[in-house]
């Protein structure tokens, strides 16, 4: 990919303008350098990613708990489950960021908004894979933890959650990628300039039409993902499901 | 396996050659079909731009200066970024955009000029709460202020209104919330927000809320006759096809002229695009300012360079414009 990218950027391929649209990886890596050395405005893309990420970490962190809190409830109550079902069907439907003018209204403006459009990425998807977990454990395991006295919440705990583990991971990693996507997307419709995030910087470059800062700081995107998966998810699932042969 | 991955690699390659080959020549005209790309943004400010397409006036002036037809074809775009690159792309012609991001288009190179100023309208800043009185009162406070966009004309319009009154350009720049006009009106009236940066027809809707006061300093530092909406066209069109851009430029006098000798019949028209009633639509046109001459771009120019939104001075007007484009 990386030999097509810099053949069609010698080539100039776009034209006239084809280094301002289309810049060399020459010019994207020393672009790259630029925004985490000199940044833009006074604030270095440090500022920028440590703001998202501290916005990500709040969100996800209330979006997995309350997937927790109410897929489990989900399983002690029949009635919360058919009620939180029909809430999951309609809400994971709607994008973030078409709720933005509705949050504003009711939350006010600040980051707290972008805080709650990364719950609603998380908390949807992550419901939805705890629940189909919890289906998906067998008949014959949820009997012996009962024969051994085990009801309820004690049930949820020793019996539902180590038998859906992979899902829990699967849910985990999807809620992970839409509320990444999702804050990238909020923050670059609503961009609070106190605390600029990953978003506001590629508004800012795109409007400067510093393409090259732009195209490095979807790098720098793409760099935090793969972090995530392969220094967070995959030790945790070679240590659990892989480990426990659940997951090739 | 290897051979697989090399065929799926040279088949990507082809697709990005081809793509990138029919970009580049997406914007010739060959001997039976000139195709003219215009892309606008939304909003009663390229109410003239309703009326040219509406009226297929671009068609017919190239029709009666040549004796051919062309098919101008309209997009409407969400900011003067996406119009800026899609012009340095080659897939767009021409482009109308607040008058800020046209400076930074051509500050950077893009192959641009201004062949038309489009609309004037007068800018102004809303506020709710009651111990906000003017500038100073924003200045390092937590106070936040909706506008656009970071770069937009409005945030412009607010530095230079921090200037003329001597304070610095960028005391306010952290205080700025992003957030579209319709965004911002709801904010800043249910006092979710202090303030919001607006133009028209926001500007007046706020007004007219007793719960809300102006600053007198904004309105102040951009009058409502000076350039905020502009037209661009790439200077290979302008060289390569002269007729279409005398066209251009011909349907755009005739368009303007239009919005001002009846807002009434413009109104009709644009009311249903703009989403406002007929009388209310009237009511906001009358208020705009529509021409064909620029007015202050030079001296934006200037200020947007003195203080750190260009990185290339742009000293003369005619590096801004084409020459049949008469202002300062």
């Amino acid at each position: 990919m990386l030999c097509i990218w810099e053949t069609a950027a010698g080539l100039e391929l776009l034209g006239p303008n084809s280094r301002l649209i289309f810049p060399s990886l020459e010019a994207v890596m020393e672009a790259f350098v630029r925004n985490f050395v000199k940044g833009y405005a006074g604030l270095t893309l440090w500022v920028y990613v440590g703001n998202s990420m501290l916005l990500l970490l709040e969100g996800m962190m209330t979006g997995v708990i309350l997937a927790f809190l109410f897929s489990g409830l989900s399983m002690i109550s029949s009635i919360f489950h058919a009620v939180y079902n029909l809430i999951i069907s309609v809400f994971d439907l709607l994008p973030g960021v078409a709720l933005l003018p509705v949050v504003i209204i009711v939350f006010g403006v600040k980051p707290g908004v972008i805080v709650f459009l990364v719950v609603h990425a998380v908390v949807w998807p992550m419901s939805r894979n705890l629940l189909d977990g919890f289906k998906a454990v067998t008949r014959i395991y949820v009997e012996a933890g009962e024969n051994i006295g085990l009801h309820g919440m004690s049930l949820l705990l020793g019996i539902y959650l180590p038998a859906s583990v992979s899902y829990i991971i699967s849910g985990l990693k999807v809620g992970w990628a839409r509320a990444w996507r999702g804050l990238i997307s909020a923050e670059m419709i609503f961009g609070v300039a106190a605390m600029p995030g990953i978003g506001l910087f590629i508004n800012q470059m795109r409007t400067n039409l510093k393409n090259a800062e732009m195209y490095a700081t979807l790098l720098v995107i793409v760099i935090i993902g793969l972090v995530v998966q392969y220094g967070i998810f995959a030790p945790i699932e070679n240590n659990t499901v892989k480990k426990w042969g659940m997951s090739k | 396996m290897i051979s697989k991955r090399i065929t799926a690699l040279t088949m990507i390659f082809l697709v990005i050659l081809a793509t990138a080959c029919g970009t580049a020549s997406n914007a010739n005209e060959s001997e039976e079909t000139v195709v003219l790309n215009i892309a606008y943004q939304y909003g009663l400010a390229y109410a003239p731009l309703i009326i040219c397409r509406e009226n297929e006036l671009i068609e017919q002036e190239y029709e009666k200066l040549t004796g051919k037809q062309v098919t101008v074809t309209w997009t409407q775009m969400s900011s003067g970024a996406d119009i800026n690159t899609g012009i340095a792309s080659g897939n767009l012609n021409v482009g109308f955009m607040g008058i800020a991001p046209a400076l930074i288009g051509i500050s950077n190179s893009v192959g641009y000029k201004i062949f038309t100023n489009l609309s004037g309208q007068e800018h102004g800043m809303m506020a709710h709460d009651e111990s906000i009185k003017e500038l100073k009162d924003l200045i390092g406070s937590s106070h936040q202020i909706a506008l656009v966009n970071i770069g937009s004309i409005q945030h412009i319009i607010l530095a230079k209104a921090l200037v003329d009154n001597g304070y610095d350009a960028h005391a306010l720049d952290s205080n700025i919330v992003a957030m579209k006009h319709p965004d911002g009106m709801n904010s800043v009236e249910t006092n979710s927000i202090s303030c919001h940066l607006t133009t028209n027809p926001y500007i007046y809707k706020e007004r007219s809320n007793a719960d809300l006061h102006e600053l007198g300093e904004v309105k102040e530092s951009w009058p409502a006759d000076n350039s905020f909406i502009v037209g661009v066209c790439a200077e290979k069109l302008y060289s390569e096809n002269p007729d279409l851009y005398k066209a251009l430029c011909q349907a755009m006098d005739l368009a303007v002229d239009f919005v001002n000798s009846d807002v009434e019949a413009t109104a009709e028209i644009t009311c249903e695009y703009d989403g406002n009633t007929y009388e209310s639509e009237a009511m906001y046109l009358a208020a705009g300012t529509y021409g064909t001459s620029t007015k202050g771009i030079l001296e934006l120019a200037q200020f947007m360079y003195e203080y750190g939104f260009i990185e290339k001075e742009i000293s003369r007007y005619e590096d801004l414009t084409f020459e049949n484009v008469a202002g300062d």
